[in-house]
Parts: C-alpha cells; structure tokens; sequence
C-alpha cells in the first residue's frame, strides 16, 4: 500500500470527473472484447431502431446491431488506433526533435524548417493527401494521422532537448568526458521522453477527434468494425425520427475528447515548467480549433 | 615555482557573435596564465568580467576563437573526438549551482558511479569500492547512496559535485564561485572540506570568485581580471597589501570589511560607472573610462604588463608608481571628489 500512496497522492491532485471517464474509457477499451455483451456486428433486421429496453440496454441501430456492445467496442478501435498514432508521431518527433535539440546549428535549422512546412500545412489536409494516394484503412489512417501529427510533438521534443541540453548537469557530463552517445542516450533522451510523454495525454483527446472525423468522412476505419465517427454517420440519415441513435456515439466521443483535454492539460501544469507549458497549450488549443474548423469545412 | 606548469593558458581568446550584426562580444581577450601543481590561483573581478566563460573555455564548454591550452604540456586545441575527451579529463569543472549540476533523476551512487564509468573504471567492485571512498572523502554518510540528489541540501549537493569531479582523478580542478549560492554556515564547511582536499590530493585548483576575502584565504597567488583582460597578477599576500593596478587598488578597496570600526572609515565611494560594453571596448587601456589616474597616453595603446617583482605584473603605465606607493588611485579619486 506504501507503494501507492506518491501515486494516490498525485490522482488526487487532478480533476476528478476526467479522471474517471478516461479511467472508464481506458478499462472499457482495453478489456472490450470481454465486456460487450454480444456480438457488435450480428444484424436483426427485425429489432432494428429500437428504443432501450432489457435486451439491448442501450436500444439498437439501423440494422438491429446491439448499440451498447458497439459503443464499447468502439472504445477500443478508438485507444488502439489513437495509441498507435500518438506512439509512432511520438517516436518519429522526440528522435528528431531530440537529434536537433542536441547538435544545433544547421542541423537544427534544417529539422526545424521541416517541422515548420508540417505546421504550416493543416495536419487534416495532410492525411487527406495521404489517405487519397494510399486508398482508406484502418493502418493507412493511423499512418496519416501520425504523419500529420509528428511535427507537434518535434516542436515540443526540441524545445525541451534544448532546455536539457543547456542545464549544468550536462555541462558536468560534458566535461567528466562523457561520449555523445552516454549524453543522448543516457539523459537526453529519457528527460525528453518524460516530459513530451506528458503531451501525448493532452494530445489524446484532439487524435480520438481526429480518427472521429476521418471514420465519419468514410476515409478512416472501415465498417463493418465499429466507430465512434462512422456510428455517426451510420446514424445520419435517422437524425429525425432516432436521435438517440446519434446522440449515443457523439456524447461518448464527447466525453473522451473533453477527458482526456481536461486531464492533458492538468498533467502538463503540474509537471512542466509554466512558461513552455503556456505557449505548448496555447499552440495545441489553436490545433484543436483548427480541427474544429476543417471540420465544419468538409 | 622551478616546476613546469601543469596548466599553462597561452593567449586565450573567447568571443560570442553580438547581437548587433558583425560585432563581437569579447569575452576573454588575450589571456595567459599558469598553474602549477598542487597550488590554488584565484581569479577575481567584477560580475560581467569574463571569469566564468575563462573558465568554461579552458575546459572546452565554450569554444575558444585563438589561443592555446597546455595541459602537462600537451596542446589541447590538436586533439579533437575522443583522445580530447580523455585528455581534457584531468581538467575538471566544479559548477556553481550545485542544484542543476547535478541530474535529478540520478542517485547520488549513480552520478558518482557514471563518472567513474566515464573515466575507465570496468569493475563493478572497484567502481563501487571508490564511490565509498569518495562520498567518505567529502564526508558524507554512504548512506546517501541511495537517495536522489533533489532530496538533499545545496551543501549536500555541492559536495556530490566535488566527489563527482574527483572521480576521475583530476590534476587541475576550476573552480567558478563554487560556495556562493551557498548558506553562510554551510559555506565554510565547504570551504574547508574542499581547502583539505585539495591539500590531501595535491590538484592544482584555478579558483574564481567574486568574493575577495575568501581568495585570500585560500589562494597563493591571485589573477585580476577586468573586461576579458588580466590587468594584474602577483602573489596574493603582495597584491592584496599592494595592489599596483589602480582597478586591483579599487577592487580591493570597496570589498566591505568586517569589522564596523574600520568599515566606518573606509574609503568610499569608489567604484564610479559602469563596465563599458565587451562588444565595442575602450581603445588602449580597458579600464581609462572609470580610472582616475587616466591620462591621454592610456587611449593609445595597451599597456603593457610590467614586472614589479617576482611573480607579480600589473598592465598600468603607472605600474612601477603604484607599486612604490608614490601614486594611489584611491587618494587621487577623493582629491579629484573633493
């Protein structure tokens, strides 16, 4: 129990009700195979668009899927495909942001101009490009998301390489004679990880968004594997008569999204210094805004 | 002083781009200096003079623009990779602020353990054998082991450092105002714990500081700095009892004093303007602009250092004056206040 009472005391310090949706979302989506109740893709067409009701708790879709069952395993796509995008943009931004925060000069230049034409671009414009020559599917849109991602998390691995690299501590090392190697590998780069570990948290929330968006656009996951973004659109045409049916996936996406936002940015507060925690937020919040538009643009 | 020189500095000169364009910030201009084994030089001037980036250009964090550094002997500016790193070993840094130099993450048994990996140390036996040694040599409980260095004291922490740098067996050790961000009670442990040392193992020590009592103390001779230059060096007893440039003479002068009977009638105010700006620095003598015995001769060209007596120079044309105590700056500025 002494173990976990440093991590306890650290739960308690962040905000409760995103603690448990995320705490919720993670448990839903890790273990949904066991947990849904039945068969997320059977169809019934003779119990389709039913209300709640003790079969089917949540009611059914159009083609008498079980929405409970979807909504769960839905919660699972949506971790996997947001952990697989965040792991890969992470690993490819903290190696170069690292590799430039490290030699400076025109190698940092360099990564750092690149880095700039990825910002520069619409990371929604950029997995369209990369979804509309590779064709849709699940693995292509994991790798167009983290393509479109990576130069973010660059940004913010060089700015905090940069701030490591200038400590003393380095410095100590530096003259200790300590090889290049022992430096980047040895306090670099599990400093940087550390700390940028701490922005893929914040990030979660605006990837779910993402992966939402291209399911729902018919680019992303592919049915019959179901989806927050692609239950919506499924449900669309019901809009009218049905909108529990909408309602449903949109509030779960909702609860994710604002969830992992709200816990992101308290993690980040409390862990990185304030200055660099501003501006990152601020840049990412524009990000997310940037989301909603294209969105609302598409 | 028939000994050769264990670090010998030769015409060193350190500058940084400006941020104006094209112009350079001289931060270390033409510098020589000598160490010879086993004894401890002090470095003193004003915050802003060039001591520390002095320091971090010996030791390689800075890069040096023309200039040689001789360790036993050995050019170090020839070597480059890894036969730099292992020569360049022997010179060691011990920081000021000893709450970033260590990493918080490490253990105090694992910053002293990377440093001995560092310098060769294979075993695990003897690795560890020797960390005992060291944390018993700065005199701390091996108990601390085990700790991180975040959850000790800045005196704790300073004294990590030390073992740290001795872990590689060092010859020269330079020290930038290595108890300064420490408590006063603290500070003369310090001290004493790193004077004892230095002592025991015989490393010659560069040490810089601002605070001039404490140099005194501890050093044999005594290197004044001023503006990237040294204007005078001697032998610390001499040059603090006669200072021979008129910037030592001011230095020295404005340092308060402890006892309040002779702080009353100390002499004062004496340092008048600022430091002029590395970037565009006076012609001739660096320090005409605030000398009070500056005549129209100094803005020609650099006086040279002269001689005064063995081991001691100071670069004022008025040198051999001050020396014999015919001029003083100090009178001259009151007379010219008055």
């Amino acid at each position: 129990m002494n173990m976990l009472n440093p991590i306890l005391a650290r739960l308690k310090k962040m905000p409760r009700a995103a603690l448990i949706t995320i705490g919720l979302f993670v448990a839903l989506g890790t273990f949904a195979p066991w947990l849904a109740p039945q068969d997320p893709s059977a169809q019934n067409l003779l119990e389709a668009g039913l209300g709640p009701m003790a079969a089917h708790w949540l009611g059914t879709d159009h083609l008498g899927r079980d929405t409970f069952s979807r909504l769960i395993i839905a919660a699972n796509t949506s971790l996997v495909s947001v952990g697989s995008v965040l792991g890969i943009a992470m690993t490819i931004g903290i190696v170069l942001g690292t590799i430039a925060g490290y030699h400076r000069g025109w190698v940092d230049d360099l990564l750092m101009r690149i880095v700039d034409v990825g910002l520069s671009v619409p990371s929604l414009i950029i997995s369209l490009a990369v979804i509309g020559i590779v064709g849709p599917g699940y693995w292509t849109m994991v790798l167009a998301l983290a393509l479109a991602w990576w130069p973010m998390s660059g940004r913010i691995s060089r700015a905090v390489a940069v701030s490591i690299m200038s400590k003393p501590h380095i410095e100590a090392l530096r003259v200790l004679g300590a090889s290049p190697w022992r430096i980047y590998f040895g306090h670099l780069l599990p400093g940087t990880i550390g700390s940028v570990m701490v922005y893929a948290t914040a990030d979660a929330g605006t990837a779910a968004l993402a992966v939402a968006t291209l399911s729902f656009l018919g680019l992303g996951i592919q049915p019959p594997t179901p989806e927050w973004g692609q239950m919506l659109v499924d449900a669309l045409p019901y809009l009218e008569s049905d909108p529990r049916q909408v309602l449903l996936p949109g509030l779960a996406l909702t609860a994710a999204v604002i969830g992992f936002n709200t816990l992101g940015e308290s993690i980040a507060l409390n862990r990185i210094p304030k200055p660099l925690t501003r501006r990152m937020l601020a840049a990412r919040r524009l990000e997310v805004a940037s989301w909603d538009k294209e969105n609302s643009d598409a | 002083m028939t000994q050769a020189p264990v670090l010998k500095v030769e015409n060193l000169q350190t500058r940084f781009k400006s941020v104006q364009r094209g112009k350079f910030v001289h931060a270390v201009d033409d510098v020589s200096i000598e160490l010879y084994p086993g004894e401890i030089v002090g470095l003193v001037g004003e915050s802003g003079c060039g001591k520390s980036t002095l320091g971090r250009t010996i030791v390689g964090l800075e890069k040096a623009s023309s200039g040689r550094v001789l360790l036993d002997g050995v050019d170090l500016s020839a070597l480059s990779g890894a036969a730099l790193r292992d020569s360049r070993r022997a010179l060691q840094y011990v920081f000021q602020d000893p709450y970033s130099s260590l990493n918080d993450r490490q253990t105090v048994g694992e910053a002293i353990d990377e440093a001995l990996v560092i310098a060769g140390t294979r075993t695990l036996e003897e690795r560890d054998r020797r960390t005992k040694e060291l944390l018993d040599q700065v005199g701390l409980a091996s108990a601390v082991r085990d700790r991180h260095t975040r959850e000790l004291s800045g005196g704790q922490r300073q004294r990590v450092a030390i073992a740290r740098s001795l872990a590689v067996n060092p010859r020269v050790l330079i020290c930038d105002e290595p108890v300064s961000a420490l408590d006063l009670s603290i500070r003369a442990q310090v001290m004493n714990l790193f004077l004892r040392l230095q002592k025991d193992l015989g490393v010659a020590c560069l040490f810089i500081a601002h605070d001039l009592a404490l140099v005194r103390q501890a050093a044999s001779r005594v290197y004044v700095m001023y503006l990237g230059r040294i204007v005078e060096h001697g032998p610390s007893q001499e040059l603090y009892d006669r200072p021979s440039h008129p910037y030592s003479q001011m230095l020295l002068a404005s340092a308060p004093e402890v006892d309040p009977r002779i702080e009353k009638h100390r002499r004062g105010p004496l340092m008048i303007g600022e430091v002029p700006s590395p970037t565009n620095p006076p012609s001739g003598c660096r320090f005409r602009t605030r000398c009070p015995l500056a005549v129209d001769d100094c803005a020609k060209a650099m006086p040279p250092s002269h001689g005064l007596s063995p081991g001691h120079s100071a670069a004022c044309i008025f040198a051999a004056d001050l020396h014999r105590g015919k001029r003083s700056a100090l009178l001259h500025q009151e007379a010219s206040a008055a």
